[in-house]
């Protein structure tokens, strides 16, 4: 054989070995070849050995007479042919002419297999994805290996439990290697692998577990029915346990999405008591600062407001989709806080005393800053990239924690910290106190009231930019983005009580889980939001004022 | 009361002549051809917003509570309306089928319960007076027993038809969806798309508006008229004149809901269709521009305003697409901030501002 | 034995703002009847008292019961208080400022306050006549279809009076009726008060000494402090108090 003198001046390959076993007549021999390839993680291994199961393998005969296996690669030419590569080492195979080796799958018999082959080939096959040093792929190898609840697995998964360090995987392998045996036919190997999979909290396991109580029940095996049904009862309760994990998760990211837009009305309106109806689009305004950031950092950009062209040149920073959102955080924060300056200069300063006529001026106002966005960018959404690692995830015992949530959280957590030392720590902060509690006593003392209102407004302004630059990182950005979240942004205001920025945390946080909360018990997140509305009516019912109320004995 | 008797009549005079254009010579004209039946039916829709605008100044002009909840009561007379027109298409419809069109897409094989009494008028008809009108009486009870008022009251009724549209576009409430209704056919037996049934549909709305202007005139005339403008400028004070404002707001909240409910279900024949965006708060404000500009606190105000903006707004949305909304937001803000009476007080601030400028003139 | 029947007894009295005492422990009677005038520095809590009166804000602890006990105040709401016949004019003078003089008094007329006989109901000659004899007591008949928001300070005040009057109530508390008067206009509004003195019961609160001298008349004047009941006497007798001198009208008597 030509073979033998390669085994003999280095180790075989993988590929070698599957090419011997190929030509080689004995079947317990070939299995053997094959049996030996086993805990190998090579990947051409499970390559070839499929190619070799699907019949894709042929024997070219060279003219000494040498049986070489061979593969077809690339593409079929007109007579039908394709090129052949050798499957003990990939190579192309050459003919003495030097012309390459070309064969018609059709005109040559391919290599064929026995059931007790397939059978090794699959047991090697299996414990090659085992074996995979990437531990998610492993572990999802492993998972998926109990479908089917094949016997003929326990085997290759019990090696690899002698060798595995990772107690995930480990518990996979637990998991994987009970839920086969429900199937076993010993009774008290059921029962045992029922009692484990309860051990296990394994949700996988649940679908199998439903299976075997019905068949036990049937056939009257009390015994096992029993086992299988106070292991789907653990399995539950575990359930239950991490949907609640979930609910509470959720809520919180919902309740701090809701904190961030209301935040900046909680002092235009809280404080001042202004009705910014333009707040959503100052939202928005922030929300398209960021855009135009990505892209001055970036490649440029091209826009044509009311039917001109507009190019942005570009300054190509090469860290530029990744570090963009940090630059755009400040912009987004004074571009709104101009035009807030702009607003209160121009309207809101003729409407302090009318807060109707605030609420109505500043609609008309929203409605033309739309129209704006509309005409500048266009009336469909715009695209910002967000970092990829936003889409990650966390899973802590079965419970997912999204990273976007995360950092919605995160995000929520900074701006109010930083709400908080503007207002008691700095001398705008304590003039804006000031000014709220008694506008004429401040003037007394020397403020000038109509500078702090305007400062007050600008900062209420760029909050809202700076949830436009959050936003436009979750979700999509587009000239109504502020309009999705006008009306809850003031029901939070309105249900944590006016002049509190403590009430406006807990009131955005307890919407957001009863939100939540209501969406998983009513399964529907339409009723559920209804049912919300429906309870901060019920709400300001028993407390008019809100959670806090800033108690004081003037009139009105 | 100021007014003198002259002036008084004068005025009086001019209403009338506008009743008598509207509710007869236009119909006259359209009948003999001189007035097109697409305008007459635009006016139509015209004077349903004009009913629409009168129940918004009812409550924010004559009582200082703003709403944005009229668009909800508007749409639901419309929907009460829209139900019985959608059973009277009969097996007109696309399916072939008794059931509306969209119940057939939906899967359904058997009309649902609630649907079942719309088949008779009457029952839709006294029921475009009840569903608006309870709404808006547990709505209003709610509120106004907190006493929630002023901007409070106007986010709450915000918020409250944003939770309405939301139901309405689900598929599952049984009410059309997104699509709502459409593709109506009798009313009462008539053809709604012929033009007498649309003539007479428009009669009736002018008459219902000259009807609604005239009670809204008798009761802001009555001493419920002081009591309700007391509680516009000063409702702490009312309470301590013994007067329960909570019962008087309800009171004329509940009027002013069954008032844009018949406005609402005059509006749907009219038009032909009734989806949940005609529900949404941004209508609610839309309505009440027409008031700001108009002139709140008179009776006039409001439907000449509706019917103005609306009329240039078929015209500029279709000449100047773009610029309609920054015209109409730029126009809107200047209104509110300069002209708190609107167009109906312009004369008389203009006389104001006339007689300061003389005095200024004549002073050294 | 009590000849007269205690119209309005309050006893035990607590209310605080944020930890403020602007009422404590204050008991307070008043006979049907009486003219009562409540004199305070500022801070004693004398319009907080009437507050609580009127329903206006409710007491932390106490009782306060109308009519020898038969109703109980804090149970009601403004309006309800209002109807059992307690009238009240505030510090600043409140008006319906885009109303008409006339329009302010038929809007504080004795009668039914019900929806619908505010839709149906007429102003009755007799009525009329009265609204005409209120015009005249209060000297604004020739103003009678002014709007009261372009009327003067002074004749506001009489306006609120008068709109006490046109509610025929059984008890009229008056916050500092004087404020921002002439002399002779305060004079005036002093007689007028006594004038009424025999058919309502009346609680007066006010600064001014010699107009607390001219409708006290050897009648009870109480002093508050600290939302306290200080003292209770003739004005005479009030006036030459230690305690008053001290915290009150010695640093008053030292001004004048």
């Amino acid at each position: 054989m030509w073979l033998i003198p390669l085994t003999h001046t280095h180790a075989a390959t993988p590929s070698e070995i599957i090419a011997s076993a190929i030509v080689e007549q004995s079947t317990s021999k070939q299995r053997d070849l094959v049996i030996s390839l086993k805990g190998n993680p090579a990947p051409e291994v499970v390559i070839l050995l499929e190619k070799w199961k699907a019949g894709e393998i042929f024997l070219y005969q060279d003219p000494e007479g040498n049986q070489i296996p061979v593969y077809l690669t690339g593409k079929a030419s007109g007579d039908g042919t394709l090129a052949t590569s050798r499957v003990s080492t990939g190579a192309a195979l050459i003919s003495p002419d030097g012309n390459p080796v070309r064969l018609d799958p059709s005109a040559e018999e391919f290599v064929d297999t026995s059931s007790g082959l397939r059978r090794a080939m699959k047991e090697v096959s299996d414990l090659a994805a085992f074996a995979n040093p990437d531990f998610k792929k492993r572990l999802r190898a492993i998972e998926d290996s109990a479908i089917g609840q094949n016997p003929e697995k326990i085997p290759s998964l019990e090696t690899l439990r002698s060798t595995e360090k990772n107690p995930l995987v480990l518990r996979a392998i637990d998991q994987a290697i009970a839920i086969i045996n429900l199937k076993s036919n010993d009774p008290k190997l059921r029962t045992e692998a029922c009692k484990k999979l309860g051990e296990l909290n394994s949700i996988a396991a649940m679908d199998p577990l439903k299976t075997l109580a019905a068949q036990s029940a049937k056939s009257s095996d009390r015994i096992t029915e029993k086992a299988a049904l106070g292991a789907m009862n653990r399995i539950e309760s575990h359930i239950s346990t991490i949907n609640i994990f979930g609910t509470l998760f959720r809520g919180l990211s919902l309740g701090s999405v809701l904190l961030v837009v209301a935040i900046g009305l909680a002092i235009t309106f809280g404080l001042m008591g202004i009705i910014n109806m333009a707040h959503g689009e100052f939202i928005a305004i922030g929300a398209y600062t960021t855009y135009l950031m990505q892209h001055f950092l970036g490649a440029g950009l091209d826009l044509s407001p009311f039917g001109k062209s507009l190019s942005i040149p570009g300054l190509h920073l090469a860290s530029a989709s990744n570090s963009y959102f940090v630059f755009a955080l400040p912009a987004s924060f004074l571009v709104a806080a101009l035009f807030g300056i702009l607003l209160e200069w121009s309207v809101i300063r003729f409407l302090y005393r009318r807060p109707l006529e605030s609420l109505l001026a500043t609609w008309g106002i929203s409605m033309v800053l739309q129209q704006l966005l509309r005409l500048i960018f266009g009336s469909n959404n715009v695209q910002v990239t967000s970092p990829n690692w936003l889409s990650g995830n966390w899973t802590i015992n079965d419970v997912l924690f999204g990273w976007n949530r995360v950092f919605v959280i995160a995000f929520a957590a900074i701006i109010i910290l930083m709400t908080w030392l503007v207002l008691n720590k700095t001398s705008l902060g304590l003039m804006i106190r000031a000014a709220m509690q008694n506008r004429n006593m401040a003037a007394c003392m020397g403020i000038r009231t109509e500078h702090v209102n305007t400062m007050t407004f600008a900062f209420g302004c760029g909050l809202a930019g700076l949830a436009g630059a959050f936003l436009s990182q979750i979700g999509n950005v587009g000239p109504s983005l502020g309009q999705n979240y006008i009306v809850d942004a003031f029901m939070t205001v309105v249900v944590g009580g006016v002049g509190n920025l403590m009430g406006t945390v807990i009131s955005a946080l307890g919407i957001g889980l009863a939100d939540q909360s209501l969406q998983q018990i009513l399964r529907n997140p339409v009723i559920g939001k209804i049912v919300v509305l429906a309870c901060i009516i019920l709400f300001l019912q028993w407390r008019p004022a809100g959670l806090f109320v800033a108690r004081s004995r003037s009139l009105d | 009361m100021n007014a003198s008797p002259l002036s008084a009549r004068i005025h009086n005079g001019i209403l009338a002549i506008s009743a008598f254009i509207i509710l007869v010579v236009f119909p006259t004209l359209n009948a003999m051809g001189i007035i097109e039946d697409f305008t007459l039916n635009l006016w139509g829709k015209y004077l349903c917003y004009g009913i629409l605008a009168v129940s918004i100044d009812l409550l924010w002009g004559y009582t200082g509570l703003l709403c944005l909840g009229q668009a909800l009561f508007f749409s639901l007379g419309g929907y009460m309306m829209g139900m019985h027109l959608m059973l009277m298409i009969g097996k007109l419809g696309q399916y072939k089928s008794a059931l509306p069109d969209f119940m057939v897409f939906l899967g359904h094989s058997t009309l649902p319960t609630f649907w079942v009494p719309f088949q008779s008028f009457p029952f839709a008809f006294s029921m475009i007076f009840l569903i608006p009108g309870l709404m808006a009486l547990v709505f209003g009870y709610l509120a106004f027993r907190s006493r929630i008022k002023g901007v409070y009251f106007s986010i709450l009724t915000q918020a409250l038809t944003y939770g309405a549209s939301l139901m309405f576009f689900r598929n599952d409430m049984l009410m059309g969806g997104n699509n709502g209704f459409t593709d109506f056919r009798t009313l009462l037996g008539a053809n709604l798309r012929i033009a007498s049934t649309q003539r007479l549909l428009y009669i009736s709305t002018a008459i219902l508006l000259i009807i609604v202007v005239m009670l809204c005139k008798w009761l802001t005339r009555s001493r419920f008229g002081l009591v309700q403008r007391a509680i516009r400028d000063s409702e702490n004070r009312v309470l301590f004149s013994g007067y329960s404002t909570a019962n008087f707001k309800l009171f004329i909240f509940v009027v002013s809901a069954v008032i844009a409910a018949l406005a609402g279900a005059l509006y749907v024949p009219q038009v032909g269709i009734i989806n949940p965006s005609e529900m949404t708060p941004e209508k609610s404000l839309e309505a009440v521009v027409w008031v700001a500009l108009g002139g709140r606190g008179s009776l006039v105000g409001p439907v000449l305003g509706a019917i103005s903006v609306n009329a240039l707004k078929s015209w500029a949305t279709r000449e100047y697409p773009d610029l309609w909304l920054l015209f109409l937001g730029t126009s809107f803000v200047l209104v509110v901030m300069f002209m708190p009476t609107g167009m109906i007080g312009l004369p008389s601030q203009l006389q104001a501002l006339a007689k300061r400028m003389k005095r200024k003139s004549t002073e050294p | 034995m009590n000849p007269k029947p205690i119209l309005l007894a309050a006893e035990g009295l607590n209310k605080s703002f944020d930890g403020y005492k602007a009422i404590h422990e204050l008991n307070f009677y008043l006979d049907e009847g009486e003219l009562r005038t409540v004199i305070g520095p500022n801070g004693a809590g004398k319009t907080t008292f009437l507050d609580l009166i009127t329903g206006r804000t409710k007491p932390d602890t106490g009782t306060l019961a109308w009519d020898d006990s038969k109703h109980d105040l804090l149970r009601l709401n403004e309006y309800e208080i209002y109807r059992l016949g307690i009238g009240r004019k505030f510090q600043t003078p409140t008006v319906y400022t885009d109303h008409t003089v006339m329009e302010n008094l038929i809007l504080s007329l004795a009668g039914s306050r019900g929806i619908f006989h505010c839709l149906f109901g007429k102003t009755s000659s007799n009525q009329l006549d009265r609204i005409e004899s209120i015009l005249e007591t209060i000297k604004l008949t020739s103003h009678a279809h002014r709007k009261a928001g372009t009327l003067a300070h002074g004749q506001k005040q009489w306006l609120e009076i008068g709109m006490l009057l046109a509610q025929d109530a059984r008890l009229l508390l008056v916050d500092e009726p004087a404020a921002g008067m002439t002399d002779e206009e305060t004079h005036r509004t002093g007689e007028l008060l006594l004038s009424l003195a025999g058919k309502h019961t009346i609680v007066v609160i006010e600064h001014d000494m010699t107009f607390v001298r001219q409708i006290s008349q050897g009648r009870k004047v109480t002093v508050l402090h600290q939302g306290q009941v200080l003292c209770e006497g003739p004005v005479e007798k009030v006036q030459n108090d230690e305690r008053v001198i001290e915290v009150y009208l010695g640093r008053k008597s030292k001004a004048a």
